[in-house]
């Protein structure tokens, strides 16, 4: 990825000059001249707007938010224009200066609109920030500092802002009472400040030459080599993927964990703003010498299996088959703004269109309504297109299949962490609640179920949902603040779901892979891949034996995880590079033959490749599906007799309830098991499954409702008691024990019989459904 | 010889007898003091026109060196500069140049990725074949 860029020969403007856009092909600049210019990059044309009064010499300018929480903006669009004279301008887009306030003493530094367009924040040479109503009458002075304030920053939710105070940064809460977060940055003074509103990250860049990239607690997660002059300029793309770092005779374009993509050096002196359009295709600067210079990304791949896609300009992409070295050429009518290769279909979103491509010849094209796609995401069936209005699913050929719908939708803050898609489910994060993720049925966009979404217990940071298997078993894996891995069940009946741990120690990334359920992670920073998760709701204990760690992967900081195609995991690593890691196809084979019921080539699979983990997921499998022959043999091959033994006595249960209620006690489902008894009328057996689990007050309730086998519920609790040597204490136990005798004989009799009861049934049972087949 | 009583009385006659108030002599030397002047003048303003001509080409001649002179130092002032913007772009180039290394760098490492996931594969099928 890189960036290319453009100089006119002649600079249009004389020293210090803002630059800001209106749309992805018109940009606004300003400058000591006093000239404000339109640059239409679709013809290349520029005109002047307007001419200033002589005593305006611009420092800023920053165009008020076209959309609002996915609604269209209905204001006139309009532009704040900072001076140095200690005023600022609201304009009109034909250039007209609507109000002029007198803000600060001295220059105002920068002025900036929130995300909501309720308030525009000022900053100054005196040292104050102010906050300003839209139409600029004061509002308060959030804050009053010795130093001049140099850039300051809105928060993700408008709620905080960031700005710089000699060598320190302050993130300072609007709500007065709240804690300010302040802490030193740089070791000269800081020029320039950005805050993301999709990934929350902040930037800096100072005098000491370096820039860095901060999360938004101020811990430092990177910080660049020194320059050879200060970083006087940067800028986030709105989607927050990539930023632009400007210096003297420099720009440079870097990833969100800060190593750098490109560096250019064009003859533009210092590069005093960079400003992003909306779309995040195009950048423009503005130099110290005059010039403003004009930057899109290409040069950008995509990989799928043996597709290599590149963007080579902006409107045109070169496909290569590695496997044969065809190269085709991919044309577009206009620029290319996203894309997305997995499942064997690109798809591209241009700013009017969107392509599908299943092979490279004949596209399937529709039009898009809003221009600027954000997110596209891939299934096997669909793809998801977030832009700033909304999220769509779209089939391949190109049918609007749903768009899901929840209040409180911010659709231009949406990242690939926080949306996930899987064939039949699309999952988002809740953005006012980060404990919630939002659950809505894939085909019809409605909420799952009975509507009610998924509660996590901490903030949630990453979702992922398993990509195969029928709708019914569809898992989520979630990492949440603590940086936990938790799996849980997307659709339920009734009773909340479970949401099991499966990570053991910090989970950095994770990725499902796209042909069976497995799910791999970074883990301790060892790639570490969970064979089997769901294992976790049939045998916990079992979780630790599915596990394949590679011993090897010892990444260099911060890997991330970018796909699990096949068996291969592509990460990347802190500084950039990618690996990647292949991991045994093993387990693949083993989830296929499970779906497809065929226990005896997993067996085959299993005693072929002698692996222990895979015997330990056959086991799991084998449980799941409660085949209990398949499951014996494998927990026997991993030796685990407690559960072979387990296994067998759950085979010898007279009848197909007991059976059913002892496997569902195998996975710790003890409410499960004994309601299924209940409902079969096997009362002795129900109170009996609470007596082995020392629920005796469970026990004694079950009897008393039933009336029958108090006896025994008493007998069992004073044997217990004896043993370990204590006396009754509970007051419902003592209160039956003066009424019931205990009679150990009559007891056993009395079991006996509910067992034979039983068998006669069940054997009762089989001979009807034998008559009836 | 005796006197003339007209030359007494001032008054003379020249050679073509015309009469006339002033001595023949003096009328002479008059009209020759006045060819002398006029001579005098005309070789005065030849003498101008000479010098003025020498200043200018003096003049001239300065301009010329003055701007030899600009000339000669702005090219010492360029070449000084070279070597500053010799170091600028070295700099550059070197700026350049490091970023190019990060880059082979990450190639370096993506390529013994690659290689090792190569290995594995063909351990995993040399096992494979082995076992059949």
């Amino acid at each position: 990825m890189r960036l290319k860029t453009s100089l006119l020969k002649e600079p249009k403007h004389i020293l210090f000059i803002c630059v800001g856009w209106t749309t992805a092909d018109e940009l606004y600049s300003c400058s000591d001249d006093h000239q404000i210019l339109k640059w239409n990059l679709l013809t290349s044309e520029t005109s002047l707007v307007v001419r200033l009064p002589e005593n305006i010499y611009p420092i800023d300018l920053h165009w008020f938010p076209k959309t609002v929480g996915g609604k269209k903006q209905t204001q006139a669009e309009i532009f704040v224009l900072t001076s140095t004279d200690g005023k600022f301008h609201l304009a009109s887009k034909i250039g007209r200066i609507e109000k002029s306030v007198e803000a600060h003493k001295g220059a105002v530094l920068a002025g900036r609109w929130n995300y909501d367009g309720t308030a525009l924040i000022t900053a100054g040479e005196d040292g104050q920030i102010k906050i300003w109503s839209i139409n600029g009458m004061l509002r308060s002075t959030l804050a009053n500092q010795g130093s001049p304030v140099y850039s300051v920053a809105w928060g993700p939710d408008s709620d905080r802002i960031l700005y710089t105070s000699g060598k320190q940064l302050v993130i300072k809460p609007l709500q007065p009472s709240a804690k300010v977060t302040q802490w030193k940055a740089h070791d000269g003074v800081v020029l320039k400040v950005d805050w993301n509103s999709v990934n929350d990250l902040i930037l800096s860049g100072g005098e000491d030459c370096k820039y860095k990239v901060w999360d938004s607690f101020g811990r430092l997660l990177y910080s660049s080599s020194s320059h050879d002059y200060p970083v006087t300029s940067l800028s986030w793309v709105p989607d927050g993927e990539v930023f632009a770092v400007g210096s003297f005779n420099t720009l440079r374009l870097c990833d969100k964990t800060g190593w750098s993509y490109a560096l250019e050096m064009p003859n533009t002196g210092s590069v005093f703003s960079l400003a992003w359009s909306a779309d995040g295709t195009q950048l423009a600067g503005a130099c110290g010498n005059g010039h403003v210079i004009f930057a899109h990304v290409v040069e950008q791949h995509w990989e799928w299996k043996n597709f290599v896609i590149t963007l080579t300009k902006r409107r045109t992409m070169q496909v290569r088959n590695v496997m044969n070295d065809a190269v085709d050429v991919l044309e577009f009518r206009d620029r290319v703004i996203k894309a997305s290769l997995a499942y064997s279909h690109l798809v591209v979103a241009t700013s009017l269109q969107c392509y599908v491509y299943k092979n490279w010849n004949t596209p399937l094209i529709f039009d898009l309504k809003e221009g600027t796609v954000s997110l596209i995401l891939q299934a096997e069936k669909y793809f998801l297109l977030v832009d700033g209005a909304g999220l769509y699913t779209f089939s391949y050929e190109g049918r609007l299949i749903s768009s899901p719908k929840f209040p409180g939708m911010r659709a231009d803050i949406l990242n690939a962490q926080s949306v996930s898609l899987s064939t039949d489910t699309i999952a988002v994060r809740d953005k006012n609640d980060e404990k919630v993720i939002l659950l809505f049925d894939g085909l019809t966009g409605k909420a799952l179920g009975d509507g009610k979404p998924l509660t996590h217990k901490l903030e949630v940071v990453e979702i992922a949902l398993d990509q195969c298997g029928p709708s019914t078993e569809r898992k989520i894996a979630l990492i949440d603040k603590n940086r936990d891995l938790y799996l849980t069940s997307v659709r339920h009946l009734g009773r909340e779901p479970k949401i099991c741990k499966i990570g053991e120690t910090m989970v950095h990334s994770m990725a499902w892979n796209d042909a069976a359920n497995i799910l791999c992670g970074i883990q301790d920073k060892q790639l570490t891949v969970w064979y089997y998760p769901s294992v976790v709701f049939t045998d916990k204990e079992l979780l630790p034996k599915t596990l394949y760690i590679k011993d090897d992967s010892e990444f260099s900081r911060a890997p991330h995880i970018l796909n699990y195609v096949g068996t291969k995991v592509t990460l990347r690593q802190g500084d950039g590079s990618l690996v990647y890691s292949s991991v045994p196809p093993y387990p693949a084979l083993l989830h296929e033959y499970s779906a497809s019921v065929r226990w005896e080539d997993a067996l085959r699979l299993c005693r072929f490749a002698k692996d222990q983990s895979l015997w330990a997921c056959l086991a799991g499998m084998a449980m799941a599906n409660r085949e209990l022959t398949t499951a014996e043999m494998a927990y026997a091959a991993i030796g685990e007799l407690p559960r072979v033994q387990y296994i067998n006595f759950i085979k010898e249960q007279p009848s197909k309830e007991s059976c059913l209620a002892h496997i569902l006690m195998f996975s710790g489902q003890v409410q499960e098991a004994e309601a299924t008894l209940l409902q079969a009328g096997l009362i002795y057996q129900a109170i009996q499954v609470n007596i082995d689990l020392f629920n005796w007050e469970r026990a004694l309730e079950l009897a008393v409702k039933h009336k029958t086998h108090v006896d025994t519920v008493l007998a069992y609790k004073e044997k217990f008691l004896q043993k370990f040597g204590r006396k009754e204490t509970n007051k419902r136990f003592l209160q039956y024990a003066e009424g019931v005798e205990v009679d150990w004989e009559k007891i056993q009799a009395k079991i006996e019989m509910e067992l034979s009861k039983e068998r006669e049934k069940a054997a009762h049972a089989s001979v009807r459904s034998s008559l009836a087949s | 010889m005796a006197k003339d009583p007209l030359a007494e009385a001032g008054f003379y006659f020249d050679e073509l007898n015309k009469l006339r108030v002033l001595e023949p002599d003096v009328s002479q030397k008059t009209s020759e003091l006045k060819e002398e002047c006029k001579e005098f003048v005309d070789k005065i303003g030849q003498f101008q026109k000479i010098v003025g001509g020498l200043i200018e080409l003096v003049d001239e001649l300065a301009k010329e060196a003055e701007t030899e002179k600009m000339k000669a130092i702005g090219a010492r002032n360029l070449l000084k500069s070279v070597a500053k913007q010799r170091e600028a772009q070295q700099q550059q180039l070197q700026a350049l140049i490091a970023e190019k290394k990060i880059q082979l760098e990450r190639y370096r490492v993506e390529y013994e990725a690659l290689s090792k996931v190569e290995s594995e594969q063909n351990e995993f099928i040399d096992q494979f074949i082995l076992q059949k």
